[in-house]
């Protein structure tokens, strides 16, 4: 290649690259101020006094310590990990059982499909609100209906400080079940029924079919979605403003429902609203990492 | 009758063992009570939105005593819901216009173009996934307020815009698209942009619908951010409307299920209508990437 050729290629590569930075800079410039800068900037203004939306004075981390002395830090923070809790123990091995009984259908699957995705397309403000009318003390709340056929007599069971909790995660399951069963259909499918033929010719009942092909081959998916379901319960929040108030007595106070109050409670606390925010943030963060660690352990192994 | 094959556990054979049999039977059987148990909260929502205040409150009974359209329509005229609804439609247009084009020209930079560089811009978006948006929600807020943008639907078209998840599945697309067909258009001269809107567009008309879909329920659903911007009454969506009747409570309880039936009208109309994209594609969507 003469030496012009190959100043003109590199020229026209140049060129190639900048209008391609152009094309996506409307994008970069989008992510940029949505999603990048507010995380930089939620730090910051951890640290910083606010007055409306103007950084004051620098306080170091006295918003942290002021968050975090309170009672109602140390609440909504045990609130979240009983979020958690609930959450795996009701939502995480139902959408593989509801994944495992479609697959076995035959005529119908589609229908059970279909029915079992219906919940996760509604608006979730929408769901909250209608169960908080199926879950209403009053004789007409429709539990109570349904119970009172039982002969069962009214109950309330948003005011209890021991029952709000599963409540509310037994409506963000019933939302969400259905989207993470067609997750692990996925991966089911993706078993080759010549798998359980040859383990039948061998004699291996349904049950050993089970324990030993279809549960593993779907344990590194369900590894996978346990962390996204603990990072998605962790940031709880419009559920409990909306259907208690983060009562009775910050019962069902959550972590992110704390933030939202500090910011847009009436006080507009924003250094102090960030300080959670960041705090929430470090956890996650702690949790992905001890995931991916042991993640990597295991793909070692393998 | 074409015979439909087993792809589950239980195999053929197995049916003639009769405690498989019962068991693939009871299998049916829960599956139908899970029909029930994911339809039965909207029918009850809807028959509840068929009483007036004094049924609703006081009827022990699920069945309404009349089938009169007339508290909806009533609910509907009152609150002026039309209003709202038209605001969702203005909000939903334009985020989802927003999500095709910026997150699409992002992706066509990142999986076809790639500019040197391009990877470290695919690395921050991956990040960006595990981000919950929630936590940066409040310097958004303040962002938006010292553009002095509030009370306007632009923040919430742009926001849209950005969407990580949305870039990654254009990535992804646009990665099986065969390089041959965009090298020879760039031969032909056609800038890069023109490929864009030429080429790699009409060939996406998969992917764009599948983001479409999703965005356009995202958008109808989202209510914390447009809470925050829409202050002005003339301004809220369905949802912002129905989230200031949960926190304020000056709704009666029979109209707030009529809200509710309204609120979820368009989202259900869309989920028969792609029932098929949907549920294909809630696994690319619900892993994220």
């Amino acid at each position: 290649m003469s030496k012009p050729e190959a100043l003109l290629r590199s020229h026209a590569k140049i060129k190639g690259n900048i209008q391609s930075w152009l094309i996506m800079l409307p994008g970069l410039l989008l992510m940029t101020s949505f999603v990048w800068e507010p995380l930089f900037e939620s730090i910051r203004m951890s640290l910083y006094k606010t007055r409306n939306v103007e950084l004051v004075k620098f306080i170091g981390f006295s918003n942290f310590i002021s968050v975090t002395g309170k009672d109602d830090f140390l609440q909504a923070l045990a609130n979240t990990f009983s979020y958690t809790f609930w959450s795996l123990l009701i939502g995480f091995a139902l959408p593989v059982i509801l994944a495992m009984l479609i697959g076995e259908t035959t005529r119908g699957k589609s229908l059970f499909r279909t029915a079992v995705y219906l919940p996760n397309m509604l608006p979730g403000l929408a769901v909250i609100i209608l169960w908080s009318a199926f879950f209403s003390g009053e004789k007409s709340g429709v539990l109570n209906i349904l119970l009172s056929r039982l002969g069962v007599s009214a109950q309330s069971y948003l005011t209890r400080a021991d029952w709000v909790i599963p409540i509310i995660i037994l409506i963000a399951t019933w939302k969400g079940a259905g989207a993470t069963a067609l997750i692990y259909m996925a991966g089911m499918a993706s078993i080759s029924p010549e798998l359980y033929e040859a383990a039948a010719i061998d004699g291996a009942t349904v049950w050993h079919r089970i324990i030993h092909i279809l549960l593993p081959a779907i344990r590194k998916l369900a590894g996978t979605l346990l962390i996204l379901q603990i990072i998605s319960v962790f940031q709880i929040m419009y559920e409990p403003m909306v259907l208690t108030k983060g009562g009775p007595d910050n019962a069902s106070l959550s972590l992110m429902q704390l933030m939202w109050q500090y910011a847009f409670g009436g006080s507009m606390n924003y250094g102090k609203a960030s300080a959670v925010a960041v705090i929430v943030t470090l956890i996650l963060l702690v949790m992905t990492a001890i995931y991916s660690y042991f993640n990597r352990k295991e793909s070692d192994w393998d | 009758m074409k015979k439909i094959l087993r792809t589950g556990v239980i195999r053929e054979y197995d049916m003639h063992s009769p405690s498989v049999k019962a068991g693939y039977g009871f299998i049916i059987i829960l599956c139908c009570l899970m029909v029930v148990l994911a339809v039965f909260p909207l029918v009850w929502v809807t028959l509840a939105g068929f009483k007036n205040l004094k049924e609703f409150v006081s009827s022990t009974s699920i069945i309404p005593q009349s089938f009169s359209l007339e508290p909806f329509t009533t609910t509907w005229s009152q609150l002026g819901i039309a209003r709202n609804y038209l605001n969702s439609l203005i909000s939903v247009v334009g985020s989802v216009l927003c999500a095709l084009v910026f997150n699409g020209l992002l992706g066509y930079g990142i999986g076809i173009l790639k500019p040197k560089g391009h990877s470290i811009v695919k690395k921050l978006v991956l990040l960006s996934l595990l981000m919950p948006p929630t936590i940066s929600i409040v310097p958004l807020f303040m962002n938006i307020q010292k553009l002095h943008l509030g009370n306007s639907f632009v923040p919430l078209w742009l926001s849209f815009g950005a969407n990580a998840m949305y870039v990654i599945l254009f990535v992804q697309f646009f990665e099986t698209l065969p390089a041959s067909i965009i090298e020879a258009s760039r031969i032909d001269g056609c800038s890069q942009l023109q490929t864009f809107f030429n080429i790699v567009l009409p060939l996406s008309k998969p992917i764009c619908a599948v983001i479409s879909i999703f965005a356009v329920n995202a958008a109808w659903s989202d209510f914390l951010l447009p809470y925050l911007v829409l202050r002005g009454a003339d301004k809220q969506t369905v949802m912002v409307r129905l989230f200031v009747f949960s926190t304020e409570q000056t709704v009666n309880a029979d109209a707030m299920m009529r809200s509710v039936v309204f609120a979820m009208i368009p989202p259900i109309i869309l989920f028969f209508i792609f029932q098929k994209q949907l549920t294909e594609n809630a696994v690319s969507v619900g892993i994220k990437g």
